[in-house]
């Protein structure tokens, strides 16, 4: 075990030597807030001559001790086995793996492939940030936890890492013993005032409006009337509260969003008190959601949530924060990041594409090839049932929802896992079916209620023969062996007489496996 | 609505479904009556000995559920199907509410075969499978064992031979 090498060089290292002390903060936090507490209430009766509590000598001082001993105790147990863990826990990175020994009790091993990398995270939590140092999720795509979590690094080490870890899950080959970190561009901050203002104008504040305006009602009639209904304004304050948190929450996640572009992918970084700064390399986009929720109209902002495979998996608990590509933009800024994490929307030329994605975002009906649910569907859908539809380009499926608040699905072909029809026996009776394509664990579940059932069933059908020709033409895992063979997927693939084995890299190594 | 050339998502164009056994219908009688049974008796015995009416719409309720789960499961049996097509899988299920799923071989992350003491009892299994989607529900029940071993190892040399990325 190497202490602070390269990195990179192949040998076994250790997290970084102040990771106990990190991890065991909140232990320690909770027995010095005891241990002040005891001492602090023992001073109190012993300064108290005569009161009623425990004289200071005899049994309350053995109760005192006693119980100071046993936070020590724990608290040396937990130290110590925050140590214990620390030793027992080193990594180290190959050219095709990042391997991980963890565990005091039951040792673990785990071992996750590079060229199977989803995304790379390094997130510092506040009491990371203070010593700062940082932690590192690598993900792959995987049923369940799939990550492999180097906690914690120093925050230099952690981005030195990440760039290794991207290079070489990218094919890019280089002698240097630093990896080349990849220029980036910044494309979208996110300003505080309009933070708040998508926080101000979000359900959960408006809930909090009505509720803080009954309970001022309520306590104005009890004023009034004379009558006792503290009750009553108790029952509400949990309630105030609790949205009060979730907004909170929501705050410190979207506080200094900054979205950026590169070689290696999408960088976001965002955070109040935790900072988290993800890269999700190209292609990893399994779904684009673009929302869009009432009170957001007047001012045309928009949400875009992906799904991405291992973030939100089971267990995760930054789910929602992992999976949101931008808390809230205008349509310009959503669209352009639209454009980074789906570059190609397929639409041919005779057409603009300009025209789709506003048909798409805010349209009605048949406009820009748009296709909605029939006129027999007003009766399970009377609002949404002329704006609910899905326009397939030779790239994407487009599936828009909802008439007070909007949502746009976008599915590349390629990334297409399965297909399903669902039949209602009230959608029977009207000559409807619910059409629904499979993406991979997140936000973003596609479905285009209500088609007409002969209209389900050619999309059924379609779809199926688009996603195969989409997938035998689709690019390798490693981005920039692609780059590097000069077929770029930016343009129209050859599709057809291309198959899996004449793409390099379609099929990669792990397939033997 | 204009078009005829699948007019029924769920009687696909060219589509020759497998149906499953119907022992499946046996074994879903089974362990769907004989708990509804227990409980039936178990509210008709006390109902015996005290004379309380809403004991005895409770014992009526899990019988007449009973008899419900009887007529059900052979049609629920026969409306389970599967095709195999040159790329990928057809599975379709439900009266009430019908579903049908379309599963690419490329896809496919694994498959698992699966047979409980109540499936053994009629010699039937049941083969799932996985995609990278958890919404992917495709699971067929009531296939007879070498059948569902057959299928197992077709799909897992397909999935092979398609494999792609995510």
């Amino acid at each position: 075990v190497t202490p602070a090498g390269d990195p990179a060089d192949g040998q076994w290292q250790r997290v970084h030597p102040l990771t106990p002390a990190v991890k065991s903060w909140q232990a320690l936090v909770v027995v010095l807030f005891l241990l002040a507490q005891d001492v602090g209430q023992g001073a109190l009766r012993g300064d108290v001559p005569g009161g009623d509590g425990l004289p200071l000598d005899g049994l309350g001082v053995g109760v005192i001790a006693g119980g100071g001993v046993l936070l020590v105790i724990g608290l040396a147990l937990a130290v110590g086995f925050a140590v214990l863990s620390w030793r027992m826990t080193r990594y180290r990175l190959t050219d095709e793996a990042l391997e991980l020994h963890h565990g005091v009790l039951s040792r673990k091993q785990r071992a996750a492939r590079l060229d199977r990398l989803q995304a790379v995270d390094v997130v510092q939590p506040l009491v990371a940030r203070i010593f700062g140092l940082a932690r590192l999720n690598l993900e792959v795509a995987g049923a369940g936890d799939s990550k492999i979590t180097l906690a914690y690094l120093g925050h230099d080490r952690a981005t030195s890492l990440r760039a290794h870890l991207l290079a070489r899950a990218a094919g890019v080959t280089y002698e240097t013993a630093e990896a080349p970190q990849a220029p980036e561009h910044a494309v979208f901050e996110l300003p505080l005032r309009r933070l708040l203002g998508s926080l101000l104008l979000s359900g959960p504040a408006a809930f909090a409006a009505l509720l803080v305006t009954a309970l001022v009602v309520g306590l104005a009639a009890s004023v009034a009337t004379g009558e006792a209904l503290g009750g009553f304004a108790a029952a509400g304050l949990p309630g105030v509260l609790a949205v009060g948190g979730m907004l909170w929450g929501r705050f410190t996640k979207g506080f200094g969003f900054r979205v950026s572009t590169g070689p290696d992918g999408i960088r976001l970084r965002h955070g109040l008190l935790e900072q988290r700064s993800q890269t999700v390399p190209p292609g990893r986009v399994q779904a684009v959601r673009l929302r869009q929720p009432l009170l957001w109209r007047p001012v045309d902002w928009w949400q875009v949530q992906v799904n991405v495979a291992g973030y939100g998996g089971a267990g995760d608990a930054g789910g929602e924060s992992e999976t949101t590509l931008l808390p809230v933009a205008d349509r310009r800024e959503a669209l352009t990041v639209l454009g980074m994490v789906v570059p190609d929307l397929g639409v041919s030329p005779p057409e603009q594409p300009f025209a789709v994605i506003e048909a798409a975002l805010s349209g009605a009906g048949g406009a820009a090839g748009f296709v909605t649910s029939p006129p027999a569907a007003r009766r399970l859908d009377p609002i949404s049932w002329r704006h609910n539809g899905y326009r397939a380009t030779e790239q994407v499926l487009l599936i828009r929802r909802g008439r007070l608040s909007r949502e746009l699905d976008v599915v590349p072909h390629a990334r297409t896992q399965s297909l399903g029809v669902r039949q209602g026996p009230w959608q029977r009776r009207l000559g409807l079916a619910s059409f629904a394509v499979h993406s991979t664990t997140g936000p973003v579940t596609p479905v285009v209620p209500h088609l007409a059932s002969s209209e389900a069933a050619r999309l059924l059908d379609e779809q199926a023969a688009r996603s195969r020709a989409a997938r035998l033409a689709a690019g390798p895992e490693r981005w920039m062996d692609h780059a590097a063979t000069g077929q770029g997927t930016l343009e129209q693939p050859p599709v057809g007489p291309v198959t899996a084995a004449s793409v390099p890299g379609a099929a990669p190594p792990a397939a033997a496996s | 609505m204009g078009s005829t050339r699948a007019a029924e998502p769920f009687q696909p164009e060219g589509v020759v479904w497998t149906a499953v056994s119907p022992r499946l219908a046996s074994a879903r009688r089974l362990s769907g009556c004989v708990p509804l049974l227990v409980l039936a008796l178990g509210a008709a015995v006390p109902a015996l000995v005290v004379p309380w009416a809403p004991l005895w719409i409770l014992a009526a309720l899990f019988a007449a559920l009973a008899g419900w789960v009887f007529w059900l499961a052979p049609r629920q049996a026969a409306a389970w199907g599967y095709a195999e097509r040159a790329d990928d899988l057809l599975i379709r299920s439900g009266i009430l509410v019908r579903r049908v799923v379309v599963v690419p071989y490329g896809r496919m992350q694994f498959v698992d075969v699966e047979a409980g003491p109540v499936d053994r009892m009629f010699g039937i299994a049941q083969v799932q499978l996985h995609t990278a989607s958890p919404g992917t529900d495709a699971a067929i029940p009531g296939l007879a064992p070498d059948e569902a071993a057959r299928l197992r190892d077709r799909l897992a040399s397909r999935g092979q031979a398609q494999l792609a990325g995510l």
